[in-house]
């Protein structure tokens, strides 16, 4: 099972303009859509990448991928994400970042597979989020916290104590894996 | 062919490269050892290649008596069990703060030697002292609780309340521990509602500890897996006596190469500050090496 927490803060923007969508199914499926203030991307685009996650229960990772690149080729920041049977599979595109904490260490993960194993901890994040966190920070409020919530709460006050989360949109996501059901 | 004392000469002129190109050659041989072989690209490093320089500094500053206490483990323990430090901030104003963080002193020392994999039972120890605590004084004092545990290339950490617990990498400090005041709390409350935080920090009752050795039940923070430390770390365990008046950020005017000269710099820095209300300021100093044998 994997237990996450999702981070979805307007910051000091008028409006919250990134996304995130997730398809809770066998496989958690997720996209991760990072809309810095000069990006456009319009309404429609972004409800049929919705659509797309939704239906992807499915979808190889791939046929997911392709079908989903032809609308976000302008967009240039997002990262699709699968986790299924212990292992975690990504791609990135521009700024939206993920990491393990494997060894005592945070490190980032690589586009494709990756295994994972109880109490592994993955945070996937947007360059605005990753602005105000350096890899300590993040790695230490990781392995302190009993939950993805607390650990992201603990990171949103270490971004607050530098900018009052008054700045850009903060969007990231933390998971935790979690032996059994 | 027989060497005639007029090609002696001759043999001396070759002597001198010959020994300087050996005494060049042996210290390429030591360097590349040192600096590539033992780090991560080259293969990881033995767990017991690291070794910690310490020094601490326990300060009275502006206040009437010291509240702060401190605990280090001894160091000749260092290969066989690690080592621990405490800093205990015993809370100002509060009849039996210096008192109760002498206690939580004492208690450290009695835990250890303390297993470096059991972070949770350790946890639970230090949970069960703060009950104990909170019987005897019925929240008539209280304490912070900030501790390192060092074994290897590895490190654990423990904290109640807001001392400090800091790393600091390539020059760089990080405060490791979140502080468990009311500020926090209203954040997270913030957060939630998608607004901005700068009423939190206006709150005049924001610093306010909300966990801390003498309450029922505190929330022991600790690493349930260890940070990994790398040569050339450097670890401050503090009181807010030391943050509070050498802000983070001039951190590394202070830093030096060994432990005791970065102490006694951050020592000066603070007096040098002449605060009037100058609180009790506490830190231990880590420099983490590795070493060459």
């Amino acid at each position: 099972m994997i237990e996450n927490y999702i981070l979805m803060h307007k910051g000091g923007q008028e409006e919250y303009r990134d996304s995130v969508f997730v398809n809770y199914s066998s496989a958690l499926t997720m996209a991760i859509l990072y809309l810095p203030t000069e990006a456009e991307f319009s309404v429609a685009d972004e409800a049929s990448v919705q659509a797309l996650v939704q239906a992807s229960s499915k979808m190889r990772f791939t046929d997911l991928s392709e079908s989903i690149y032809p609308i976000l080729t302008n967009l240039r920041n997002y990262m699709l994400i699968r986790i299924d049977d212990n292992t975690i599979t990504i791609e990135r595109h521009g700024k939206v970042f993920a990491y393990i904490v494997q060894n005592g260490e945070l490190k980032m993960l690589p586009n494709g597979k990756t295994s994972l194993e109880d109490g592994d901890r993955v945070i996937c994040c947007t360059a605005e989020f990753k602005r105000c966190l350096n890899d300590i920070a993040i790695l230490s409020d990781a392995v302190i916290s009993d939950s993805a919530e607390e650990w992201m709460d603990n990171m949103v006050c270490r971004i607050s104590d530098r900018n009052r989360l008054s700045e850009g949109n903060l969007t990231a996501v933390t998971m935790i894996v979690r032996s059994g059901d | 062919m027989q060497t005639s004392f007029a090609d002696l000469p001759a043999l001396h002129g070759l002597i001198l490269p010959a020994v300087v190109l050996f005494v060049l050659t042996t210290a390429v041989f030591i360097w590349f050892s040192v600096v590539y072989i033992k780090k991560d690209g080259f293969g990881h490093p033995d767990d017991n290649d690291l070794y910690i320089d310490c020094a601490w500094f326990c300060e009275i500053g502006k206040r009437p008596s010291q509240q702060d206490s401190v605990y280090i483990s001894p160091l000749e323990d260092y290969r066989k069990y690690g080592i621990t430090a405490l800093v205990a901030d015993g809370m100002g104003g509060m009849e039996y703060g210096g008192e109760i963080s002498e206690k939580v002193a004492d208690f450290v020392e009695s835990m250890c030697p303390m297993s470096f994999f059991a972070s949770e039972q350790n946890a639970d120890e230090l949970r069960r002292l703060s009950n104990v605590l909170y019987d005897e004084y019925q929240l008539h004092g209280g304490s912070t609780l900030a501790m390192v545990h060092i074994t290897g290339n590895f490190m654990n950490y423990y904290s109640v309340g807001d001392s400090d617990i800091i790393l600091i990498r390539d020059g760089s400090p990080t405060i490791l521990n979140p502080r468990q005041n009311y500020m926090s709390i209203l954040i997270k409350s913030l957060c939630r509602n998608n607004k901005q935080t700068q009423t939190a920090y206006s709150n005049p009752k924001a610093r306010s500890l909300v966990d801390f050795m003498g309450n029922k039940n505190p929330r022991v923070i600790y690493t349930k897996k260890p940070i990994r430390i790398f040569d050339g770390d450097k670890i401050i365990v503090s009181s807010d006596g030391l943050t509070d008046a050498v802000s983070l950020r001039n951190f590394k005017h202070y830093l030096k190469d060994s432990a005791s000269s970065t102490a006694l710099e951050l020592k000066h820095a603070v007096a040098a500050r002449k605060r009037p209300k100058q609180d009790n300021y506490t830190a231990i100093v880590f420099t983490v090496k590795r070493s060459l044998l």
